[in-house]
């Protein structure tokens, strides 16, 4: 590791080495654009050059945008299982799957207790998150509860909730 | 540390780093599939090699000021010009119904979802009209929320054709589920009593 951090350095210093070559090299250059066509192309190279969007790595992890973000995480998990059941139900005389409440409910009833309790736990968790930080959203498209400590602090209330309350409904429900 | 001893160890640290780096401004050149003007101005060779000299590889180079980890969803393409260099970004056409009655039409299906959500879990179940009603608005709003995600994560500019297929696909899909829904709706006991029934199975 230390040697590679002096591999570095050293091509560090090498990089920073000869400033005034370099500033002959550019003046040379701008020089032989002097018309204003070889102008405007330097502009469209600058612009061509422009700094993108760093990723969302590069953001510190905040309540203000996480839960935002697994918002919609949670709506598509919901979703896409509400539209596999539906196009499901539809085709399954086709194919002769038992999709009916009461295949499903038996077929449910035979897995382990374990089983049962971690599979309703992974469809209330969303639902329940999805659900209450869904009331945060529709208060803020009504301008209220919208300040930076409101939003953090409806934050951990509604983690607290939607947690408790999926594990009441995989549990005792 | 065995770096010291094995050059070529050193070298393939620096290209595996160099491969991960994430995003770069400078060093353009370097990788063309980012950046592929490789004849603009700025990064004309002649420039560079006042800078650092070719000599060296031009990973390692990059290495030495990039070690960050690189996440390749949607990565930036090359930059163009629409138009000339000071066009302004166009203005879209104001439209209500594509911008304030649709954001207010979410709103209320959000909103009225509030109450159907509640009521099975105060009333035990759900008579067949107002769980239909429930199963309708919970399609409704996926339907938006899947457009939403259509429009944010495949551009039209950067991916028609696919834009197009999805555009479709998920219209579609949802026309199949409503017909599936009504399908459930009106040969078994209903949304919300099947949950309940599997829930306490």
């Amino acid at each position: 590791m230390l040697a590679q951090r002096a591999t570095q350095q050293s091509l560090r210093r090498l990089a920073a080495s000869n400033p005034s070559m370099a500033s002959q090299m550019v003046f040379k250059s701008l020089a032989v654009g002097s018309s204003m066509q070889t102008r405007y192309e330097i502009l469209v190279a600058q612009r061509k050059n422009r700094p993108t969007s760093p990723h969302l790595t590069i953001y510190k992890p905040q309540m203000t945008w996480i839960p935002s973000a697994l918002n919609r995480v949670t709506g598509s998990v919901l979703s896409g299982g509400f539209y596999v059941f539906g196009a499901a139900y539809l085709v399954s005389p086709l194919f002769g799957w038992h999709l009916d409440s009461a295949s499903m409910a038996a077929a449910f009833g035979s897995l382990p207790v374990a089983a049962k309790v971690a599979a309703k736990f992974a469809v209330a968790l969303p639902f329940t998150f999805h659900s209450f930080n869904g009331l945060r959203h529709l208060s803020w498209d009504l301008g209220k509860t919208f300040s930076n400590q409101a939003v953090i602090r409806t934050g951990y209330v509604m983690l607290g909730v939607s947690t408790v309350s999926a594990f009441w409904l995989a549990l005792f429900a | 540390m065995a770096s010291i001893v094995r050059p070529a160890v050193l070298r393939q640290t620096c290209l595996a780093t160099a491969s991960k780096r994430t995003f770069s401004t400078k060093l353009s050149a370097s990788f063309p599939a980012i950046n592929k003007p490789a004849t603009s101005v700025l990064s004309r060779p002649a420039v560079r090699n006042a800078f650092v000299k070719d000599a060296l590889p031009s990973a390692v180079r990059v290495a030495a000021f990039h070690a960050s980890g690189r996440q390749a969803i949607l990565p930036p393409l090359p930059q163009v010009i629409d138009g000339t260099a000071n066009d302004a970004a166009p203005v879209p056409p104001p439209s209500p119904s594509h911008g304030s009655y649709h954001w207010t039409f979410e709103r209320l299906i959000s909103a009225g979802l509030i109450p159907l959500t509640i009521a099975p879990f105060a009333a035990g179940s759900l008579n067949p009209t107002t769980d239909a009603i429930l199963c309708a608005a919970i399609l409704i709003h996926s339907h938006i929320g899947f457009e939403s995600i259509v429009i944010d994560y495949i551009p039209t500019k950067r991916l028609p054709k696919t834009r197009v297929l999805f555009w479709w696909g998920l219209r579609l899909a949802t026309v199949v589920v409503g017909v599936g829904l009504y399908e459930f709706e009106t040969n078994d006991v209903g949304v919300t009593e099947a949950i309940k029934r599997i829930w306490h199975a």
